[in-house]
């Protein structure tokens, strides 16, 4: 045995203890449970409610379990009488200044304070005095507060200090007239921020739009991941009748540990908008008419059968599941159509044969705390992706250097070692200097007037010091103008110092999307196409004969589509939505489900595939996205179109990559020819899309958009 | 055999049958019947005259529900759903949501009479004394869906019929 472990003894039994464990972190691997309110695994130990009092042997006193480490050979009593008494009358204290209103308290039946005063409290009350007050503060759109409630766990505030950074709440005050509060008024304000709803014990702090529209015990709980950044955040839905309630997150110490973002929380709202298409419509004479599905249906056959192939596109989100994207590319093999695409907002397609196979992080989620270097590129990467910004922050508290190449100067809450804001080509060409790489024959002119800082000589050390490290690419980067640029700089750098390049993409599924070949130049598993298709640029900024648009918007989510051009095409959308974009292009509109009313399949950016399924009522006539294309597959007369679910897609797909060969696609960035790239110095050439609008579900979720994050965004569409 | 056993066996079976001609001749039964229908016809009478007249009910009848008021006119339902959940039945169905004044209110209350088994439990569960059970039993519906509640039809009862409601309360209230 080793000296690490050591042996101890819970109401009786003997248990091994890690020494320097907590008791509590020892009693909850035995059956033995011990109350708490302050105690979180993932905070730091508080130890101010009292509730986990134990009695040890030979101790003279009560001890909180969660503040005592272990010793050899100590006998704790979690459930004697002694113990219970101090339980008993901590739990007294607690409830001097609750509020009983519990029936109107929307914690209630998921209450931790409800359970433990059931199980270690009192069955009446002595406490016959006045009890306190406080008044609620506004923090937002997203928290409720009913600060009365508060038991003063900290846990709150813990979890602004040690988990976000950003410290919105604090306590004021002290003794009786302790508050929670966030000093100047002020609304909490960070992507994470919102995961103080299930860490408060009590009903203090609690869901907004959720507030008092269910109860935790009628509800049904089902799985599902997140559809919004390339994390894939495994959640829980509630859903009532029918209709998601609320989404709480599942833990998954892979991905998302216990925490989920704000978009990923409150995106739900997105699908009950008043804005859902609630039946397919067809324009005739400029006037929107309902039709009935097989109507439409037939339609849009026809109009796909009459079409030539060279002038038509298909584009989808890349928040579409990965049997969407395979019925797609499917039915766009057999019409014989090469335009296709997912890269939405990508405006820089020249090195795109170059481009991997599946662009992935390069690493698993879980080990970016354990990397010893990492640069991220081009990327507001706290807003991109949540979860990956905060295992950042994890990693740089743990002592991994963090370096920042980037347009604009972004906060983030931890120290970075070193920042290059500008250009983020000047800067790389800077790098690319120090480190004595030598700049592409094209940028040679340029690079040499480029005289390499201080902060340069910084990132460049960064980069060499031991350990591998690891270059992340982010929106910014990859939907830049001169993107191709960018890469090819960031391979060279990671190139001469052994690092790994990784990208940020956009979207829940554009892994997906690149294995299932939704992209002109690649097919399924990335094979070569003979006939490479337009891209995005290309199909929207022309006149085409035919367009589907798969829950792409045309403006916010193709910023390059062109009104006259590509809006007199024929349009086909398939849409949750019937915005006035799409009222204005499309000529047929077919309801869509959005992620919650459909199953599929996403791939996150570590190349993890997750599976989901339905989980709310469709909206309206609305059906899913894969159904839909089933239906107008078989209705082509195309064979192998019978798929009676989502699985079975799934299948196939599983089935044809299992047949393929493995295809070897290695990104081969840092030789590409750059002549194209002459204004790449230039400004405004960075395309930033605000973070509550990625996508279409997020632009309708009310709530998110009266954050102080999406009133900035709308304001100056700057961070 | 006993000898004399069987003659006193004999003699008795002819002294019975002798007794019940007599019997038979004089009516005997029938007059011991009459007597009973004789005697009931001076006690006072039981029989009511519905619905002209009705049974004594007690405070505690469990009939048709209602949904009561404090004395300000306030709703008292909060849409805890407390009732909701212990309704084994399940012949209640509440929607919540945050009221104008941002209060917790039921925008939906129903029970379904048909699914209801008048077992008092609502009433039982509830913490503000929303949900009660009146004393109406009379009652009948005649088109499909008057079988459901509403919130409404419930308050429009509770306020008609908030003084019995109030007083049976305060009957009750010393063995609760
Ligand atoms: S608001 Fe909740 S989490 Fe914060 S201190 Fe109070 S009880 Fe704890
Ligand atoms: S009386 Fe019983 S069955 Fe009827 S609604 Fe109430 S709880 Fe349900
Ligand atoms: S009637 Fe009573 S128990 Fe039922 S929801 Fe209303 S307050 Fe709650
Ligand atoms: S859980 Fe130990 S003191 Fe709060």
């Amino acid at each position: 045995m080793s000296n690490d472990i050591i042996e101890i003894e819970v109401d009786g039994k003997s248990i091994q203890a890690k020494k320097g464990q907590m008791i509590i972190e020892a009693t909850d691997t035995t059956s033995s449970y011990v109350p708490r309110f302050c105690y979180h695994s993932k905070l730091s130990i508080a130890a101010n409610c009292r509730m986990c009092l134990v009695e040890v042997e030979k101790e003279s006193k009560p001890l909180p379990a969660c503040a005592t480490p272990v010793s050899e050979g100590m006998k704790i009593f979690t459930r004697s009488p002694y113990a219970i008494a101090a339980q008993k009358a901590t739990m007294e204290f607690l409830l001097i200044n609750h509020p009983l209103d519990c029936p109107i308290c929307d914690q209630g039946g998921e209450c931790e304070l409800q359970d433990i005063a059931m199980g270690y409290g009192r069955g009446i009350s002595r406490y016959n005095d006045n009890k306190r007050v406080v008044k609620d503060k506004n923090i937002g759109p997203l928290v409720s507060t009913d600060m009365t409630r508060c038991i003063h766990c900290t846990r709150c505030v813990r979890f602004g200090e040690e988990i976000t950074g950003a410290q919105d709440l604090g306590t004021v005050m002290r003794g009786e007239d302790m508050r929670i509060d966030t000093y100047v008024e002020k609304s909490i304000d960070h992507e994470l921020s919102s995961n103080i709803i299930d860490l408060c014990p009590v009903g203090a702090l609690n869901n907004k739009p959720y507030r008092y529209s269910a109860r935790s015990w009628e509800m049904i709980q089902h799985e599902t991941i997140a559809a919004h950044d390339c994390v894939g955040s495994n959640l829980y839905a509630h859903v009532l009748r029918g209709k998601v309630k609320r989404i709480v997150p599942r833990e998954n110490e892979a991905i998302n540990e216990t925490w989920i973002s704000d978009r990923d929380r409150f995106s739900y709202e997105g699908i009950y908008s008043d804005d859902r298409l609630m039946s397919p419509m067809i324009k005739k004479d400029d006037k929107w008419q309902e039709i009935s599905w097989k109507d439409a249906l037939i339609e849009v056959v026809e109009k796909l059968k009459a079409v030539d192939q060279k002038s038509s596109a298909f584009l989808a989100s890349p928040n579409s599941t990965l049997e969407e994207f395979y019925l797609l590319t499917k039915l766009s093999n057999d019409l014989s159509i090469n335009n296709v695409d997912h890269r939405l907002r990508v405006v820089d397609f020249t090195d795109q044969d170059n481009d991997p196979k599946i662009p992935l992080l390069g690493m698993n989620i879980a080990d970016i705390e354990k990397c010893k270097q990492i640069v991220v590129i081009g990327s507001d990467i706290r807003k991109e992706a949540p979860i990956i910004g905060h295992r950042i922050r994890k990693a740089a508290l743990a002592g991994t250097q963090i370096g920042v190449i980037n347009e604009n100067i972004n906060e983030y809450f931890f120290d970075i070692s070193a920042y290059l804001s500008g250009s983020i080509i000047k800067n790389l060409l800077g790098l690319l200097n120090v480190l004595g790489g030598e700049s592409p024959k094209e940028m040679q002119d340029i690079s040499k007037q480029i005289k390499p800082t201080e902060e340069h000589k910084e990132m460049a050390a960064i980069l060499n010091s031991e350990g591998k490290g690891h270059l992340i690419l982010g929106h910014l980067a990859i939907n830049h103008s001169y993107a191709s640029v960018i890469r090819t700089l960031s391979a060279k750098i990671a190139h001469l110092t052994g690092s790994e390049l990784g990208f940020v993409t956009e979207g829940s599924n554009a892994a997906g999307a690149h294995l299932m070949g939704m992209l002109p130049h690649r097919g399924f598993a990335g094979a070569s196409q003979e006939i490479v298709g337009k891209n995005v640029q290309e199909m929207t900024e022309n006149s085409l004969d035919l367009l589907l648009l798969f829950n792409a918007e045309p403006g916010n989510d193709l910023p390059s589509f062109s009104f006259e051009k590509a809006g007199h095409s024929l349009v086909i959308a398939m849409t949750p939505y019937a915005t006035e974009k799409y009222k204005m292009t499309a000529d047929i509109m077919l309801p869509i489900g959005t992620f919650a009313e459909t199953s599929g399949t996403y791939i996150n950016c570590e190349n993890r595939s997750q599976s989901f399924s339905v989980i709310a009522n469709p909206v309206g006539e609305s059906r899913p996205g894969w159904k839909v294309l089933r239906a107008i597959g078989s209705m082509l007369g195309m064979s192998d179109f019978e798929f009676e679910s989502s699985e079975g897609v799934l299948d196939e797909i599983s089935q044809k990559l299992n047949d393929m060969p493995a295809s070897n696609i290695k990104p081969n960035y840092s030789t590409q020819d750059l002549t194209n790239s002459k204004n790449f110095l230039d400004s405004n050439l960075v395309q930033r899309t605000p973070m509550y609008e990625v996508d279409s579900v997020l632009r309708h979720a009310t709530s998110l958009q009266l954050t102080p994050e999406a009133c900035r965004s709308l304001a100056k569409y700057e961070y | 055999m006993d000898e004399s056993w069987t003659l006193v066996n004999i003699n008795r079976l002819i002294m019975k049958k002798i007794k019940n001609y007599i019997k038979t001749f004089l009516l005997w039964e029938l007059w011991q019947g009459l007597s009973v229908t004789l005697r009931n016809f001076f006690r006072p009478s039981t029989t009511i005259q519905y619905p002209e007249e009705k049974t004594p009910q007690s405070s505690r009848f469990r009939g048709l529900h209602a949904l009561r008021r404090y004395p300000n006119g306030e709703e008292r339902c909060i849409a805890c759903k407390l009732c909701e959940a212990v309704c084994p039945a399940l012949a209640i169905t509440i929607e919540s949501e945050v009221a104008d004044d941002g209060t917790r209110r039921a925008s939906r209350y129903d029970i379904d009479l048909f699914k209801c088994i008048y077992c008092g439990f609502c009433e039982e569960a509830c913490p503000v004394d929303a949900i009660v059970e009146t004393r109406i039993h009379e009652y009948h519906m005649e088109a499909p869906g008057e079988n459901i509640m509403t919130k409404d039809k419930l308050l429009a009862i509770g306020d008609k019929f908030d003084n019995l409601i109030t007083k049976d309360k305060a009957a009750d209230a010393k063995y609760r």
